[in-house]
């Protein structure tokens, strides 16, 4: 058993040594760098012990971009695993088309954020306005960049058009795996469809929620690119997600790498404590078959 | 069958390494360049393969000039990270006005006072790459900038730039009354509504408040004090086109092509795209009124992207021969003209375009300034707070508290 734990270790040794190399010491860097005031320019910088954590309990701009942050991954949360699981299911249930509809869906996955983000930037600031002039659809008129309520579904859309497909390949493989006898028994004893769906499929495909809810959050907390592209963080700072103002903080602003890599650790310890949290809450509802 | 594993573990791992150190020949002497310009790689690799032949029918050297180029966005901090590790490029671009006294103090310059290529330089220019009484950069982009407009649509209407606050007023209703757009906004990006601080703050600085810096920089002075800049910027803010967050640099070089607008607060950097939407278009520069005071009317000038030699180039000399081979009577005209930057040397004798002539005739008037640098940050806190002012975010005082700050936390 030893022996075999050893080689299995030692398969492992070349993606654990590039991991270590570019994920873990940088990251403990990282840490190492929130203590200092680093300008990452100067080849010298000074230690600061928790100046720079003190600091950022009065960051009025960093609280707010928190609280977008917050109130994203709640809406993306929801948003994504209901759609996933929902198409999941349709796609299930369809006769004809399955890998069709499967590869339009998650199409949008393989297309790298940034260049989503381009794409939905000529959708909202060209072609919403021109149908809303040729159909008359108000809604369609609104300034989805510009207006700082609209911006938060803009980038609401974007990020569900993107990630969706991922979260529904794993409901669909999910759905896939419940042995077939078991709805027919729930059939046969007089179960309708609802029932069947919230009492025998729902238990057997809650891994694959926990495994979804755990994608979503620790995914949208990180969420930058989308960001990025589409608004920028603006108008203003209106639309700057939590990742965004670590990344202005560094390189643009006053280059404060430092504070910058303190507010990423508290970043880090925020998504660490939440995705635990939920991780133990979930498992409990889990039923092995 | 362990051994193996592990054998070939260390293969692969060998092999990994070494293919990240590449071999050259010894006799020939490579140089770094980085630079921030990829629309330019074209031009600028061929100008270097001149400067390779030059050395070795002249000197007899083999040199062979490695040229990175890094899209704008990402430059700055790939830079950085190389200055910061010990692997600093031979030569790399760099903004005169914003990063000259930060790299300088950082010890990531060499003294270039010495090279040939100052001799050529108009004075003006390398004024704006001196710092410590150091030349430290050679300049490739220098900069005569105020608003541009719509020439055409000026004569229709028989308007002249206007030299004063009421002047432009004036020209707003002109407009406004024969249902054109006086000012295209183009909001999305921070750095474009930006640019009314910087020329506003610019004129006044050189004008009626010439303490200003001096004052903010010891902690006694507010944007309070200048609060007439926010005068034209409310106008313009008012009479602008609509969506202006969602129009970028991009698009509102299309727009303002297309004749959407009479004016935009924009420099001739974006002259490049406004001809490529619409190459008829006669474009104008003229200086933006802030105030009543005709004085306070001028053109900035300004020196963007220079060229810089790192202290720790093991090839300096090559490095400051490059520099002045930039700046060769034969070839460098060519360059400058193909890139459209505006003549900054003596060496300088291509025709230039019509709206920098435009601006000289405001320069050679006197009516005029050298950029000045702001702390760090200050420009990003203002191009975000004035974002925030036109969406109603933030009152004039707001704009001013933040800034504020801004200028505080960077002096501290």
């Amino acid at each position: 058993m030893k022996h075999k734990n050893r080689s299995l270790l030692l398969y492992c040794f070349p993606a654990l040594l590039l991991y270590a190399t570019f994920v873990l010491y940088p990251a403990v860097g990282g840490f190492w760098y929130s203590l200092t005031n680093w300008n990452g320019l100067n080849p010298t910088y000074d230690y600061v012990g928790f100046a720079n954590y003190r600091e950022l309990l009065n960051d009025q701009v960093f609280h707010r971009s928190l609280r977008f942050t917050f109130r994203y991954v709640a809406y993306m949360v929801v948003l994504q695993n209901i759609l996933a699981l929902t198409l999941a299911i349709i796609i299930e249930n369809l006769r004809r088309f399955k890998g069709l509809f499967r590869t339009i869906f998650f199409f949008p996955n393989m297309i790298s954020m940034i260049v989503g983000g381009f794409i939905w930037l000529f959708i909202f600031t060209r072609a919403f306005p021109f149908f809303a002039n040729s159909l008359g659809i108000a809604i369609l008129g609104e300034s989805w960049i510009g207006n700082p309520q609209y911006a938060f579904y803009s980038i609401l859309i974007l990020s569900l058009w993107g990630s969706v497909g991922y979260l529904m390949v794993i409901y669909i493989a999910a759905l896939q795996n419940i042995p077939k006898p078991l709805l027919e028994n729930a059939r046969i004893d007089g179960a309708n469809e609802w029932q069947i769906n919230w009492h025998v499929v729902r238990p057997l495909i809650a891994h694959s929620i926990t495994i979804g809810m755990f994608i979503a959050l620790f995914s949208s907390f990180k969420v930058f690119d989308q960001v990025y592209a589409l608004t920028g963080g603006g108008p203003g700072r209106a639309t700057q997600v939590v990742s965004l103002n670590i990344f202005t903080e560094a390189f643009a602003m006053r280059s404060r790498y430092g504070y910058a890599s303190a507010k990423a650790v508290i970043l880090f310890l925020i998504i660490m404590v939440i995705t635990c949290v939920q991780l133990l809450i979930m498992k409990r509802k889990e039923v092995e078959l | 069958m362990k051994k193996m594993v592990i054998f070939f573990m260390m293969f692969v791992s060998f092999v990994m390494l070494s293919a990240c150190e590449s071999r050259s020949d010894s006799d020939t002497i490579e140089l770094n360049v980085f630079m921030s310009f990829p629309r330019f790689q074209e031009e600028f690799e061929a100008y270097f393969e001149l400067f390779e032949q030059k050395m070795l029918e002249e000197e007899g050297i083999k040199v062979k000039v490695n040229l990175e180029m890094a899209s704008s966005d990402t430059a700055q901090q790939l830079l950085q990270a190389r200055l910061s590790s010990n692997d600093a490029p031979d030569l790399y671009t760099l903004h005169a006005i914003a990063d000259i006294p930060s790299y300088y103090d950082a010890g990531y310059l060499a003294d270039l006072s010495d090279a040939t290529f100052t001799e050529l330089v108009f004075e003006s220019v390398l004024e704006s790459v001196t710092y410590d009484g150091k030349i430290l950069a050679l300049p490739l982009e220098s900069l005569a900038w105020g608003y541009l407009y719509n020439k055409d649509m000026f004569e229709q209407y028989d308007l002249t730039p206007p030299l004063t606050l009421s002047e432009m007023e004036n020209v707003v209703s002109v407009l406004q009354a024969n249902d054109e757009t006086p000012f295209l906004l183009a909001f999305q990006e921070s750095w474009i509504p930006q640019l009314m601080m910087a020329l506003a703050l610019g004129a006044m600085i050189n004008s009626e408040a010439p303490d200003f810096i001096d004052n903010m920089n010891v902690g006694t002075g507010s944007y309070a004090d200048i609060s007439e800049v926010f005068d034209i910027i409310d106008l313009i803010m008012a009479n602008g086109t609509d969506r202006a967050f969602e129009t970028g640099g991009a698009s509102g070089s299309a727009d303002f092509a297309n004749g959407e607008a009479a004016m935009w607060v924009q420099g001739p950097w974006m002259s490049g795209s406004i001809l490529e939407v619409n190459p008829d278009m006669n474009i104008g520069l003229a200086p933006l009124p802030v105030t009543n005071n005709e004085e306070t009317t001028m053109i900035n000038l300004s020196t963007s992207t220079s060229l810089g030699v790192s202290p720790t180039s093991e090839n300096k000399e090559l490095a400051i021969k490059l520099l002045n081979f930039i700046l060769d009577p034969e070839h460098s005209s060519s360059l400058f003209s193909s890139l459209k930057f505006a003549p900054l040397a003596t060496v300088h004798d291509y025709e230039s375009f019509s709206w920098t002539d435009e601006a000289m005739t405001y320069v050679e008037a006197g009516k005029a300034y050298l950029e000045r640098p702001l702390p760090p940050g200050v420009t990003d806190e203002t191009a975000v707070a004035l974002q925030e002012y036109y969406l109603g975010d933030k009152t004039r005082q707001q704009v001013i508290d933040a800034i504020d700050t801004a200028w505080r936390n960077a002096i501290e």
